[in-house]
């Protein structure tokens, strides 16, 4: 997790505290530096032409103002100046000065040297400056980086602890969220135990800020009185990165409920809207040919009565298997479809589907191969003959009359069979294989298409809650629906070997 | 079936009532009709019925205790009415002494066909004969010797495998459930042994039928039991 990362980076916003040791030292070192030019000076310097001598000493106090700063430079600036006049301007090895344009060349020495100086320290303040906001913006970036790649609360408070905590180095670190929505307040501390901040009010506090209100707040523990105000300005900007990815947060979070709540109003208009067209066609049809038999104008012995009265019956039979298809769908909805398992044949089960659909079938061939030694399943009946019911049924509608319907099934490894209605109907689109096992889902404009659209969506509720798996398959010339079942049940006692008699 | 047979319908639906009233009035049965449980149970003694259609849905009682309460003083056939995904509500009224069952919506010929049945067990209960022989197409099940013939040819069956096949027969039409015929071929203590069941009645079928896979005659009714349809 990217906030148990530990940052190596030192931040260098905090220097070590410098004792007036140190400066001494730098000082003193100033002055050695001007010693050695002088020294290397007069060394190469038989021809000892004052030009020489004046550019020679601006070296020291070049290297003193950038490695030291101004202070060192000004004090290398005067010794040069002290040095140059002594040991080059005649009369030499005195501070007396002869020739009058020897004034003036100490003078603009000393002028260029301490203007050189002021310069050069200035410059290296602004390095120094722009290195830090360097510095600055990088860890922001990172931090930037690693929030924009939080999406809890909890682990956006938790990447805010722990970048708080190595950028400014502090000795504790709490941030805290405020409650929204369904989320309840929380907070993070670091380290985990309270010990570091002892009862100490928190050096630092910067609160969440967004147009959206106060979502947080961040308190800081420090070894020392205060932040610079470099570093107040870092954690204000950490302050207002938080608050902004706390409320992206929620955003998100709101707007996934939105869409949820939308998808399933979609689905509920989707259900209404397909349920009132199916409940009601099979309607209309009996209405329609039990009033024109009322009505007398068809003739009590012709072929026009009985095939009214044939509709009224296999209407009513439709209207049967929509509410029996919409009552599944709610029992699999509402989590109530358990099976209720026993040892069964599967041949018995595939025998029982197509009895139910003895009528519907009477223009296609079926065919059925469930091989002698597949043992028995631990099933429920009624729910995986609804299953193979539903999927020859399908078969039924969209493949060719006369065309071969096939069931086929095949132990799969030892603990599963599994299971194929197979027809000779249209391919189906790769993309759509997924999807036909969703509720409602369509593949567009088959003619006569009929039913609820609820159909394969109970075989996935009902194979799933089997412990099995449903997926579609293309063939060359057709297309097979395929699922698994487990052959062991845990709540079952085992098969006894049961064909042992006289 | 005689013009005075007399059917007791108990259910609370107007509809059905007045439906089997005229269609069952219609076909030359008496019937009578009651709504509710109490007043069944008050009817059916004062005059009793020769078959009595039960709906196991009923506002003051349970259709499986009606059963009960029947079955302790009569033995006229019971046949319950329940809708599908209720299997075990008609297994529990099986149990509880009801004769047969039918699934609602019913088609007229299915009820009329196990009024049929159930008159039929009843008469030969009361005679105190029962079939000796029964026939199923090209079966013939004799029940005395011990013999299955099809289509003239004796068919070898083991002994269990004939023991189910005179309990379905002797039962002829009528539905028993996994239990019954577990307690009466196997053992009472083997109610539990659905397996033993499924691996005969595969058998019977393979040995019996035209087309296994495709039965006539030995029919599943799922989460119910099994019923052989005989020839009436």
């Amino acid at each position: 997790m990217e906030a148990d990362r530990v940052f190596a980076y030192n931040t260098g916003m905090r220097r070590l505290p410098r004792s007036p040791l140190f400066v001494l030292v730098e000082y003193v070192l100033a002055l050695l530096l001007v010693g050695l030019t002088t020294g290397l000076l007069h060394l190469f310097g038989s021809v000892l032409d004052t030009q020489i001598a004046t550019v020679g000493y601006l070296v020291p106090v070049v290297v003193s103002t950038l490695a030291w700063g101004l202070g060192p430079g000004i004090v290398a600036a005067l010794a040069a100046f002290f040095a140059f006049n002594y040991f080059f301007i005649e009369p030499r090895f005195t501070l007396l000065v002869a020739r009058p344009q020897d004034w003036l060349v100490l003078a603009a020495f000393l002028a260029i040297a301490v203007l050189v100086s002021q310069l050069l320290g200035r410059t290296r303040s602004a390095l120094s400056a722009a290195q830090q906001r360097e510095h600055e913006a990088m860890r922001l970036y990172e931090f930037s980086t690693a929030l924009a790649r939080q999406r809890t609360d909890q682990s956006i408070a938790r990447t805010v602890a722990q970048y708080a905590l190595d950028t400014f180095q502090a000795d504790q670190v709490e941030v805290l969220v405020e409650a929204s929505g369904d989320q309840a307040p929380s907070s993070v501390c670091l380290p985990p135990d309270r010990s570091a901040a002892s009862d100490r009010p928190p050096t630092s506090i910067a609160p969440l800020l967004t147009a959206g209100g106060l979502q947080g707040e961040i308190r800081l523990w420090l070894d020392r009185a205060a932040l610079l105000p470099a570093e107040d300005r870092l954690l204000r900007t950490f302050a207002t990165q938080s608050a902004l990815a706390l409320e992206r947060a929620r955003l998100a979070r709101s707007e996934t409920r939105a869409r949820v709540a939308e998808e399933s109003d979609r689905l509920k208009t989707a259900l209404l809207s397909s349920v009132s067209h199916e409940l009601r066609t099979p309607l209309a049809a009996i209405k329609a040919a039990v009033t024109s038999l009322r009505s007398g104008a068809v003739e009590r012995q012709s072929i026009a009565r009985d095939e009214l009265l044939a509709t009224i019956e296999e209407e009513t039979d439709q209207l049967n298997t929509l509410v029996g298809n919409l009552l599944d769908m709610s029992r699999i909805e509402a989590g109530v479809l358990k099976p209720q398992r026993s040892w069964n044949d599967l041949e018995e089960i595939v025998g029982a589907a197509l009895a139910r659909l003895k009528q519907a079938a009477r223009h296609h061939r079926l065919e059925i191969a469930v091989p002698e030694d597949l043992p028995l399943i631990p099933v429920d009946f009624v729910q995986i003959q609804q299953v193979l019911i539903n999927l020859i049924g399908n078969s039924l509608k969209y493949s060719p009359e006369g065309s071969p319907i096939r069931v086929e099934a095949t132990p799969r490894d030892p603990d599963v069979v599994m299971v194929r209605v197979i027809n000779h109907g249209p391919s189906m689109p790769e993309q759509h294989l997924d999807r036909i096992f969703d509720k409602f889902y369509r593949v567009t404009a088959a003619d006569r298409v009929t039913g609820t659209g609820l159909g394969l969506s109970i075989c996935k509720g009902i194979v799933e809650a089997h412990g099995g798996r449903i997926w579609a398959e293309n063939l060359t010339d057709g297309l097979a629906f395929n699922f698994t079942l487990p052959l062991r049940a845990k709540d079952l006692p085992p098969l006894k070997n049961v064909l042992h008699d006289g | 079936m005689t013009q005075s047979t007399h059917i007791l319908v108990i259910d609370d639906e107007p509809q059905i009532l007045r439906a089997l009233k005229t269609i069952l009035t219609e076909r030359h049965f008496q019937v009578t009709t009651a709504s509710r449980g109490e007043e069944g149970l008050a009817l059916a003694a004062a005059q009793p019925p020769d078959v009595i259609i039960l709906d196991l849905s009923l506002p003051d009682m349970d259709g499986f205790e009606v059963c009960a309460r029947l079955r302790e003083w009569t033995s006229v056939p019971i046949i319950v009415l329940s809708v599908r995904d209720h299997e075990r509500d008609k297994v529990m009224a099986l149990d509880k002494g009801a004769d047969d069952y039918l699934t609602k919506p019913f088609g007229i010929e299915e009820l009329l066909a196990r009024i049929r049945v159930a008159l039929r067990h009843a008469a030969q209960a009361q005679a105190q004969s029962m079939s000796t022989v029964i026939r199923a197409g090209l079966l013939e099940i004799n029940l005395i010797d011990h013999i299955v013939k099809r289509g003239g040819e004796e068919i070898k069956l083991t002994a269990t495998e004939f023991k189910l096949l005179a309990y379905l027969a002797a039962h002829a039409g009528r539905i028993l459930t996994h239990q019954a015929i577990l307690s009466h071929v196997w053992d009472p203590a083997d109610v539990d042994h659905v397996e033993y069941l499924r691996v005969y009645m595969r058998q019977l079928r393979k040995k019996l039928e035209d087309d296994p896979d495709q039965p006539q005659f030995l029919i599943t009714e799922p989460g119910v039991g099994y019923r052989l349809l005989a020839d009436e």
